[in-house]
């Protein structure tokens, strides 16, 4: 029931904040850049599947580079908010469990990774369908895969959980931008070494994209997935010992 | 049998190795105002934040209303609003959906947001953005969040910091009414006696995170007038002198002495006593009603009472 309370309060306070319009920015980047890399294509080869080739794409760069990012920026700002004026004490002097406080910034931070994604999906139909009419000379595209788009964005966005999690508690943890910034580009920055190391298919910033690899899908998903869901409690145990100075 | 809103026992807590509220016994009675009083670093926020749970003590308990907070701190809560430091706001959104975000969080009817509006005034500007608010706006919405659930026990920091004449003029006036209209509590911290002395009923003043003194107001007075301020060219001489003589003596800030005595005979005997060893008196006089006497004051008479046992 607090949870409830809390997720709704949370909801008016993301109106006219950056986080929000972050959710429609992000994904429109993604596929602006896909529509480029397509319209400027000379001369496809005859193995050219336009809707594979930008639903792969379009979710790689999502899963690699801009979703971390985002996960980045949508936490600072929506623990940023709390820290600004200290609102952590006005909220904890409520008649409102710590752990529910947790629970919903976390909880709000997937529903927006979700939301973005959900938004680049559309976005990648909305791309091939304009590249369709705007490329007659394209090979024939044949039927949007709209399955694949979707079950393939669902498993980026559980892979990306455990990001989530880790984000969540350096933003609530630490006020200012300049640390949960700092560890984002960093995380990201060291998946382009990481990648091609053993080390990559644990390594928290790639698993996204790693549920494009046959070999590292199940450890993506379960790492993912279970791992955020486990260092989300293990931070919001840590949330609520804490001393709210 | 008096009932209390606010008791505290033996409530401590240190940051590292420095104590920063020791052995704490507050007893705030219900339906008053209670001015909590200490200069800055006495330990008065850290209280305060004991007193909703915000850190929690090292020994010692917080009871709100007789019940123990750290047994049922979210019921307790209810019964609790407060204003701690500056207050919290969300400055991209506007008054009232500051108080919507609290309202929501409370689970409170909607009908209390108009309420907590008119009682603090704010009705006109409610749909402005917070960022555009000046600072005696800011405050009384946040004394508006406070209020927003109709507390039996509120709980206000500082209130009146930062703002001007007008502006502590107005949010005097409305922490007076407070009690008289809801029914409600207040525990008021702040480091100006002039401020506390004409809102509260009640006062607890702290010092170096201990409590120094606990009372009506009508109590203080009384130990207000006990103080000299005595001038004199040999004052270290003369401390030991006073001491001697079993009167409570220390130095303040400008190099006079605080002398917890006050009658016309005592200052008669003491000019006397000092002249009469060879000192050169060149001041005596009540004391101005200022926080730092009252403290000298207090720290002196309990100096002289250890002395004495």
């Amino acid at each position: 029931m607090s949870l409830i309370r809390v997720l709704h309060a949370e909801t008016l306070k993301l109106k006219r904040t950056l986080a929000f319009r972050m959710i429609f920015v992000a994904p429109l980047l993604v596929a602006a850049l896909q529509f480029m890399v397509v319209w400027n294509q000379r001369r496809p080869g005859a193995d050219f599947n336009l809707w594979e080739m930008i639903s792969k794409a379009s979710l790689s760069i999502w899963a690699v580079f801009m979703l971390p990012l985002l996960i980045t920026l949508e936490t600072a700002l929506i623990n940023g908010v709390e820290h600004g004026e200290k609102q952590w004490k006005h909220i904890f002097a409520l008649p409102v469990p710590r752990h529910a406080v947790y629970a919903a910034k976390f909880l709000t931070a997937l529903a927006l990774a979700a939301a973005s994604t959900l938004i680049l999906c559309a976005l990648i139909v909305v791309v091939g369908l304009a590249l369709i009419r705007l490329r007659p000379d394209l090979p024939h595209a044949g039927a949007i895969p709209f399955v694949w788009i979707l079950k393939h964005a669902a498993f980026v966005w559980l892979a990306s959980w455990l990001i989530i999690a880790i984000h969540i508690w350096v933003s609530v943890r630490w006020q200012g931008f300049a640390l949960a910034l700092g560890a984002g580009i960093s995380g990201t920055f060291f998946a382009i070494f990481a990648a091609a190391a053993r080390v990559g298919k644990y390594y928290p910033w790639l698993l996204p994209v790693n549920v494009f690899m046959e070999e590292r899908f199940t450890m993506a998903l379960l790492l993912g997935a279970v791992g955020g869901l486990i260092a989300a409690v293990i931070g919001c145990v840590e949330f609520v010992r804490r001393d709210v100075v | 049998m008096q009932k209390y809103a606010v008791e505290t026992c033996g409530l401590t807590r240190r940051f590292g190795a420095q104590l920063a509220v020791d052995d704490l016994n507050l007893l705030a009675p219900e339906g008053g105002v209670y001015g909590f009083l200490g200069p800055n670093g006495a330990g008065k926020t850290t209280t305060i934040r004991m007193l909703l749970g915000l850190i929690r003590p090292d020994a010692g308990e917080v009871r709100l209303f007789g019940a123990p907070l750290a047994a049922d701190r979210l019921s307790l809560m209810r019964m609790a609003g407060a204003l701690v430091e500056s207050p919290s706001l969300y400055p991209h959104l506007t008054g009232r959906e500051n108080l919507e975000v609290t309202r929501r969080l409370l689970g409170a009817p909607r009908g209390l947001i108009d309420d907590a509006l008119g009682v603090v005034k704010l009705a006109q500007d409610a749909n402005r953005r917070v960022r555009e608010y000046s600072t005696g706006m800011r405050q009384r919405l946040g004394l508006a969040l406070a209020l927003l659930n109709k507390p039996r026990l509120l709980v206000l920091d500082e209130p009146t910091n930062g703002l001007d004449p007008a502006g502590i003029h107005e949010m005097r006036d409305l922490i007076r009414r407070l009690p008289v209209e809801f029914g409600a509590t207040v525990f008021l911290s702040s480091h100006l006696l002039s401020e506390v002395e004409q809102i509260a009923g009640h006062i607890g003043i702290i010092h170096q995170g201990r409590l120094l003194f606990q009372g009506t107001l009508a109590e203080l007075q009384a130990q207000r007038r006990e103080h000299l301020v005595v001038g004199v060219k040999q004052s270290e001489q003369a401390m030991r002198c006073l001491g001697a003589a079993g009167w409570g003596a220390q130095r303040r800030d400008d190099g006079l002495l605080a002398v917890s005595a006050a009658t016309p005979d005592a200052a008669a005997r003491i000019n006397s006593l000092l002249v009469s060893q060879g000192m050169e008196v060149f001041h005596i006089a009540l004391a101005q009603a200022s926080l730092e006497d009252i403290f000298l004051t207090l720290t002196g008479g309990r100096n002289e009472t250890r002395r004495a046992a």
